[in-house]
Protein backbone atom coordinates (compact mmCIF):
# COMPACT_ATOMS: atom_id res chain seq x y z
CA UNK A 1 0.00 0.00 0.00
CA UNK A 2 1.51 3.44 -1.03
CA UNK A 3 -0.23 5.62 1.49
CA UNK A 4 -3.11 6.30 3.85
CA UNK A 5 -3.17 9.75 2.87
CA UNK A 6 -5.50 12.69 1.39
CA UNK A 7 -6.99 12.08 -1.78
CA UNK A 8 -5.57 10.21 -4.76
CA UNK A 9 -1.92 10.91 -5.20
CA UNK A 10 -0.23 9.84 -8.47
CA UNK A 11 2.83 8.22 -8.93
CA UNK A 12 5.03 10.92 -10.22
CA UNK A 13 5.27 15.19 -9.78
CA UNK A 14 6.55 16.55 -12.36
CA UNK A 15 6.97 20.19 -10.56
CA UNK A 16 6.91 21.69 -6.93
CA UNK A 17 3.50 23.44 -6.57
CA UNK A 18 3.43 26.93 -3.84
CA UNK A 19 1.20 26.52 -1.83
CA UNK A 20 -0.52 29.80 -1.17
CA UNK A 21 -0.33 30.37 3.02
CA UNK A 22 -1.08 32.83 4.99
CA UNK A 23 1.23 32.15 7.71
CA UNK A 24 4.03 29.72 7.96
CA UNK A 25 3.64 26.39 8.86
CA UNK A 26 5.83 24.81 11.45
CA UNK A 27 6.74 21.79 10.56
CA UNK A 28 8.96 18.85 13.12
CA UNK A 29 10.34 16.33 11.27
CA UNK A 30 10.97 12.99 13.31
CA UNK A 31 13.99 11.09 11.28
CA UNK A 32 16.82 9.24 12.79
CA UNK A 33 18.20 8.47 9.25
CA UNK A 34 20.44 12.14 8.04
CA UNK A 35 19.90 11.21 4.42
CA UNK A 36 16.25 11.61 4.62
CA UNK A 37 16.22 13.92 7.49
CA UNK A 38 18.07 16.35 4.58
CA UNK A 39 15.57 15.28 2.02
CA UNK A 40 12.81 16.03 4.12
CA UNK A 41 14.40 19.08 5.01
CA UNK A 42 14.71 20.67 2.21
CA UNK A 43 11.64 19.34 -0.03
CA UNK A 44 9.26 21.20 3.24
CA UNK A 45 11.62 24.58 2.93
CA UNK A 46 11.03 24.85 -0.42
CA UNK A 47 7.15 24.99 0.44
CA UNK A 48 7.60 27.56 2.66
CA UNK A 49 7.16 26.31 5.97
CA UNK A 50 9.34 26.49 8.91
CA UNK A 51 11.04 23.69 9.99
CA UNK A 52 12.71 21.92 13.15
CA UNK A 53 14.30 18.22 13.28
CA UNK A 54 14.03 15.70 15.88
CA UNK A 55 16.22 12.26 15.76
CA UNK A 56 13.46 10.10 17.22
CA UNK A 57 10.25 10.05 19.18
CA UNK A 58 11.07 10.49 23.02
CA UNK A 59 12.87 14.46 21.53
CA UNK A 60 9.12 15.25 20.08
CA UNK A 61 7.91 14.22 23.39
CA UNK A 62 9.96 16.55 25.35
CA UNK A 63 9.55 19.34 23.18
CA UNK A 64 5.58 19.12 23.51
CA UNK A 65 6.14 19.24 27.22
CA UNK A 66 8.74 22.29 27.32
CA UNK A 67 6.01 24.37 25.46
CA UNK A 68 7.04 24.00 21.83
CA UNK A 69 4.10 23.29 19.39
CA UNK A 70 3.68 22.58 16.11
CA UNK A 71 1.08 23.04 13.10
CA UNK A 72 2.70 19.55 11.23
CA UNK A 73 4.57 16.65 12.54
CA UNK A 74 5.86 14.21 9.92
CA UNK A 75 7.56 11.28 11.78
CA UNK A 76 9.37 7.99 11.06
CA UNK A 77 7.94 4.99 12.46
CA UNK A 78 11.36 2.88 13.22
CA UNK A 79 13.60 4.91 15.35
CA UNK A 80 15.36 4.01 18.61
CA UNK A 81 15.13 5.49 22.05
CA UNK A 82 11.14 5.76 20.91
CA UNK A 83 9.61 5.05 17.90
CA UNK A 84 6.65 6.60 16.27
CA UNK A 85 3.93 4.51 16.62
CA UNK A 86 4.88 5.26 20.94
CA UNK A 87 5.65 8.67 20.20
CA UNK A 88 2.09 9.42 18.55
CA UNK A 89 -0.08 7.61 21.09
CA UNK A 90 2.12 9.99 23.77
CA UNK A 91 1.16 13.11 22.30
CA UNK A 92 -2.37 12.57 21.77
CA UNK A 93 -2.37 11.68 25.20
CA UNK A 94 -1.15 14.68 26.13
CA UNK A 95 -3.88 16.28 23.79
CA UNK A 96 -1.61 17.33 21.21
CA UNK A 97 -3.80 18.11 18.29
CA UNK A 98 -1.23 19.04 15.71
CA UNK A 99 -1.33 16.99 12.02
CA UNK A 100 0.61 13.93 12.65
CA UNK A 101 1.53 12.03 9.51
CA UNK A 102 3.86 9.12 9.67
CA UNK A 103 6.40 8.41 6.76
CA UNK A 104 7.81 4.68 6.71
CA UNK A 105 10.08 2.73 4.37
CA UNK A 106 7.44 -0.09 5.50
CA UNK A 107 4.56 -0.60 3.05
CA UNK A 108 3.05 -3.27 4.86
CA UNK A 109 -0.79 -3.11 5.48
CA UNK A 110 -0.22 -4.54 8.78
CA UNK A 111 2.47 -2.18 9.59
CA UNK A 112 0.46 0.97 8.78
CA UNK A 113 -2.64 0.11 9.93
CA UNK A 114 -0.75 -0.41 13.47
CA UNK A 115 0.34 2.82 13.29
CA UNK A 116 -3.02 4.03 12.15
CA UNK A 117 -4.34 3.50 15.53
CA UNK A 118 -2.10 5.38 17.49
CA UNK A 119 -4.60 8.03 16.02
CA UNK A 120 -2.19 10.09 13.05
CA UNK A 121 -3.78 12.11 10.44
CA UNK A 122 -2.33 10.14 7.97
CA UNK A 123 0.65 7.83 6.66
CA UNK A 124 3.08 7.78 3.83
CA UNK A 125 5.69 5.65 1.93
CA UNK A 126 9.18 6.91 1.75
CA UNK A 127 10.18 8.86 0.22
CA UNK A 128 8.21 11.79 0.81
CA UNK A 129 7.49 13.95 -2.80
CA UNK A 130 6.22 17.00 -3.92
CA UNK A 131 3.17 15.60 -4.68
CA UNK A 132 2.02 13.91 -1.20
CA UNK A 133 3.85 16.84 0.62
CA UNK A 134 1.27 19.36 -1.62
CA UNK A 135 -1.61 16.55 -0.12
CA UNK A 136 -0.69 17.17 3.46
CA UNK A 137 -0.73 20.79 3.14
CA UNK A 138 -3.67 21.43 1.61
CA UNK A 139 -5.40 19.25 3.77
CA UNK A 140 -3.65 21.04 6.97
CA UNK A 141 -5.02 24.32 5.05
CA UNK A 142 -8.58 22.92 4.69
CA UNK A 143 -9.12 22.25 8.72
CA UNK B 1 35.28 20.75 -26.99
CA UNK B 2 32.79 23.95 -27.09
CA UNK B 3 30.47 24.09 -24.20
CA UNK B 4 27.56 23.17 -25.59
CA UNK B 5 29.32 19.98 -27.03
CA UNK B 6 30.25 19.52 -23.19
CA UNK B 7 26.92 20.04 -22.27
CA UNK B 8 25.73 17.46 -24.54
CA UNK B 9 28.01 15.20 -23.43
CA UNK B 10 26.69 15.91 -19.28
CA UNK B 11 23.12 15.56 -20.64
CA UNK B 12 23.97 12.31 -22.35
CA UNK B 13 25.75 10.82 -19.83
CA UNK B 14 22.67 11.93 -16.84
CA UNK B 15 20.37 9.67 -19.81
CA UNK B 16 22.36 6.81 -20.18
CA UNK B 17 22.06 6.35 -16.05
CA UNK B 18 18.46 6.61 -16.43
CA UNK B 19 18.32 4.19 -19.73
CA UNK B 20 20.89 1.73 -17.90
CA UNK B 21 18.39 1.07 -14.92
CA UNK B 22 20.38 2.72 -12.57
CA UNK B 23 18.34 5.61 -11.44
CA UNK B 24 14.55 6.24 -11.14
CA UNK B 25 12.27 9.23 -10.88
CA UNK B 26 13.30 9.63 -7.13
CA UNK B 27 16.56 11.10 -8.50
CA UNK B 28 15.00 13.55 -10.60
CA UNK B 29 12.55 14.89 -7.38
CA UNK B 30 16.00 15.30 -5.82
CA UNK B 31 17.08 17.45 -8.88
CA UNK B 32 14.36 19.53 -8.45
CA UNK B 33 14.89 19.78 -4.85
CA UNK B 34 18.24 21.75 -6.28
CA UNK B 35 18.50 25.14 -6.68
CA UNK B 36 20.70 28.17 -5.79
CA UNK B 37 19.99 28.13 -1.90
CA UNK B 38 21.18 24.15 -1.89
CA UNK B 39 23.51 23.99 -5.23
CA UNK B 40 24.97 21.21 -4.13
CA UNK B 41 22.10 18.99 -2.66
CA UNK B 42 22.52 16.04 -5.49
CA UNK B 43 25.75 15.60 -4.47
CA UNK B 44 25.22 16.19 -0.54
CA UNK B 45 22.44 13.18 -0.70
CA UNK B 46 24.31 11.06 -2.73
CA UNK B 47 27.69 11.84 -0.46
CA UNK B 48 25.18 10.49 2.46
CA UNK B 49 24.03 7.45 0.72
CA UNK B 50 27.51 6.37 0.29
CA UNK B 51 28.42 6.98 4.07
CA UNK B 52 25.33 4.76 4.81
CA UNK B 53 25.70 2.17 2.14
CA UNK B 54 29.49 1.61 3.80
CA UNK B 55 28.60 1.10 7.22
CA UNK B 56 25.22 -1.08 6.25
CA UNK B 57 27.57 -3.34 4.05
CA UNK B 58 30.02 -3.87 6.56
CA UNK B 59 27.57 -4.93 8.61
CA UNK B 60 25.64 -7.27 6.44
CA UNK B 61 29.19 -8.87 5.12
CA UNK B 62 29.66 -9.33 8.93
CA UNK B 63 26.47 -10.51 10.02
CA UNK B 64 26.45 -13.44 7.13
CA UNK B 65 29.83 -14.74 8.21
CA UNK B 66 27.91 -15.39 11.61
CA UNK B 67 26.79 -19.40 11.76
CA UNK B 68 23.56 -19.82 12.23
CA UNK B 69 22.55 -16.71 10.35
CA UNK B 70 20.71 -13.92 12.17
CA UNK B 71 17.88 -13.42 9.49
CA UNK B 72 16.06 -11.23 11.35
CA UNK B 73 19.05 -8.93 12.19
CA UNK B 74 19.98 -9.07 8.43
CA UNK B 75 16.08 -8.01 7.29
CA UNK B 76 16.88 -5.07 9.43
CA UNK B 77 19.96 -4.06 7.91
CA UNK B 78 18.47 -4.14 4.52
CA UNK B 79 15.40 -2.36 5.18
CA UNK B 80 17.76 0.39 6.02
CA UNK B 81 19.70 -0.13 2.58
CA UNK B 82 16.64 -0.32 0.67
CA UNK B 83 15.28 2.85 2.50
CA UNK B 84 18.45 5.00 1.60
CA UNK B 85 18.47 3.50 -1.80
CA UNK B 86 14.96 4.06 -2.52
CA UNK B 87 15.38 7.90 -1.36
CA UNK B 88 18.56 8.82 -4.07
CA UNK B 89 16.35 7.15 -6.69
CA UNK B 90 18.97 3.74 -6.90
CA UNK B 91 17.00 1.57 -8.94
CA UNK B 92 18.81 -1.66 -9.49
CA UNK B 93 20.78 -1.12 -6.07
CA UNK B 94 16.45 -1.16 -4.39
CA UNK B 95 15.67 -4.61 -6.47
CA UNK B 96 18.62 -6.73 -5.46
CA UNK B 97 17.09 -5.01 -1.26
CA UNK B 98 14.13 -6.77 -2.21
CA UNK B 99 15.58 -9.82 -3.44
CA UNK B 100 17.85 -10.01 -0.48
CA UNK B 101 14.66 -9.38 1.91
CA UNK B 102 12.40 -12.27 0.38
CA UNK B 103 15.04 -14.42 0.78
CA UNK B 104 15.60 -13.95 4.70
CA UNK B 105 12.06 -14.06 4.87
CA UNK B 106 12.29 -17.43 3.49
CA UNK B 107 15.42 -18.54 5.47
CA UNK B 108 17.60 -19.01 2.50
CA UNK B 109 21.04 -18.54 3.63
CA UNK B 110 22.20 -19.49 0.37
CA UNK B 111 20.34 -16.88 -1.46
CA UNK B 112 21.12 -13.92 0.86
CA UNK B 113 24.91 -14.42 0.40
CA UNK B 114 24.60 -14.60 -3.40
CA UNK B 115 21.90 -11.70 -4.03
CA UNK B 116 24.61 -9.61 -1.80
CA UNK B 117 27.39 -10.11 -4.04
CA UNK B 118 24.96 -8.79 -6.73
CA UNK B 119 23.75 -5.89 -4.75
CA UNK B 120 27.58 -4.78 -4.00
CA UNK B 121 28.07 -5.19 -7.97
CA UNK B 122 25.18 -3.27 -8.62
CA UNK B 123 25.96 -0.47 -5.78
CA UNK B 124 29.51 -0.34 -7.13
CA UNK B 125 28.73 0.34 -10.49
CA UNK B 126 26.32 2.79 -9.63
CA UNK B 127 28.34 4.68 -7.73
CA UNK B 128 31.46 4.48 -10.02
CA UNK B 129 29.29 5.92 -13.36
CA UNK B 130 27.43 8.30 -10.43
CA UNK B 131 30.43 10.22 -9.61
CA UNK B 132 32.09 9.98 -12.98
CA UNK B 133 29.06 12.26 -14.21
CA UNK B 134 29.19 14.42 -11.23
CA UNK B 135 32.94 14.93 -11.86
CA UNK B 136 32.01 15.73 -15.74
CA UNK B 137 29.04 18.21 -14.58
CA UNK B 138 31.49 19.83 -11.97
CA UNK B 139 33.91 20.53 -14.91
CA UNK B 140 31.25 21.53 -17.29
CA UNK B 141 29.54 23.54 -15.49
CA UNK B 142 25.98 25.15 -15.38
CA UNK B 143 24.11 25.39 -18.13
CA UNK B 144 23.88 29.01 -18.87
CA UNK B 145 20.65 30.23 -19.54
CA UNK B 146 19.76 33.40 -22.26
CA UNK B 147 19.08 36.44 -21.24
CA UNK B 148 17.00 39.13 -23.11
CA UNK B 149 18.99 42.37 -24.44
CA UNK B 150 17.52 45.33 -22.22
Amino acid sequence: MEKMGFGNVTSTSKTIKTIDIEKKISVLIVEDDLLIQKIHKVIMTKFGTEVQLAANGKEVVDLFLSGASFDLILTDLEMPIMDGIEATKQLRSMGVTSMIVGVTSRNQDSEMQAFMKSGPNACYVKPLNAEKVTAVLNELKNN
Amino acid sequence: MDRNKQHRQVALMRQSLFDQGLLDEQFVQLEELQDEANPNFVEEVVTLFYRDSARLILNIDQALDKSPLDFAKLDSYMHQFKGSASSIGAKKVKSECTLFREYCKAGNGEGCKRTFQQLKKEYALLRKKVETYFQLARQVGPVETACRSK
